[in-house]
């Protein structure tokens, strides 16, 4: 009997990204799902925790942050749910990178802002809530 | 996984051997390597990177860090990368800053 959910936290330390991804995959091929969506949903969420990890504690002065993912699998939908309690950040508020800025030669490009803008262009749904006193980032992935 | 990379120099360019997984707390290594190639101005730079399964924007920076210092006039030439990190070369425009090849030297 495959779970329909499961969850774990981790530390908000760069040496818990990996084990995060593990933690998802793990999750998604028990319920057969496409390698290549499997890949996506993991940069999406390795995006945003990369940011919570390195800005969201650090700029919260928090120094013992943890990450609450939580993955489950229902109505043809995978979704995975991050949790922090570090500075409140929606991402859906920052700017994304234009296709004219996205055409532009390497040379001419600023270094960072590429992260959120994969986090929301690799999954089908992503949302985000700040609600008692912890963000909430959600991804969501059809499955056709 | 991890992540491990391997530096090879050779006359005409200088190769990277990438496998496993380039994310936020792997990329300072990667970064690390190339800011010290960049500083023998090599014009060619070729990463290896059929087995590398996985690069989030954190080793897209190193790459634009890495061609912004090169010069417009170098290439920075991926060989045999995996479906999944070519999607990504594609939605961020970064696969035209690149040369995407089956082999080096050809």
């Amino acid at each position: 009997m495959k779970a329909e959910s499961q969850s774990r936290v981790f530390e908000a330390v760069p040496g818990s990204l990996e084990p995060i991804r593990d933690f998802i995959t793990t999750f998604a091929t028990a319920h057969d799902i496409d390698k290549k969506k499997i890949f996506k949903l993991c940069l999406a969420v390795d995006e945003i925790a990369t940011n919570i990890i390195n800005y969201g504690y650090r700029l919260a002065d928090i120094d013992e942050g943890t990450i609450h993912v939580c993955v489950s699998y229902r109505n043809r939908q995978l979704t995975v749910i991050l949790e922090d309690h570090a500075i409140p950040f929606d991402p859906i508020k920052k700017g994304m990178p234009t296709p004219e800025e996205l055409m532009k030669p390497v040379e001419e490009r600023p270094i960072g802002g590429l992260g959120i803008f994969l986090a929301r262009k690799s999954v089908d749904h992503f949302d985000y809530e700040y609600k008692e006193g912890k963000n909430h980032n959600i991804f969501v992935v059809d499955i056709d | 996984m991890g992540f491990t990379v391997k530096k090879e120099i050779f006359e005409k360019y200088i190769a990277f051997t990438l496998c496993g997984s380039l994310d936020s707390s792997t990329a300072p290594q990667f970064n690390e390597e190339v800011r010290q190639v960049i500083l023998q101005n090599p014009q060619t730079l070729v990463l290896y990177v059929d087995e590398l399964n996985f690069m989030s924007s954190a080793g897209l920076r190193v790459l634009i860090f890495a061609k912004q210092k090169l010069g417009t006039a170098a290439s920075l030439i991926l060989v045999r990368p995996q479906e999944q990190l070519l999607e990504t070369l594609r939605m961020t425009g970064l696969i035209f800053s690149v040369s995407i090849v089956d082999q080096y030297p050809e």
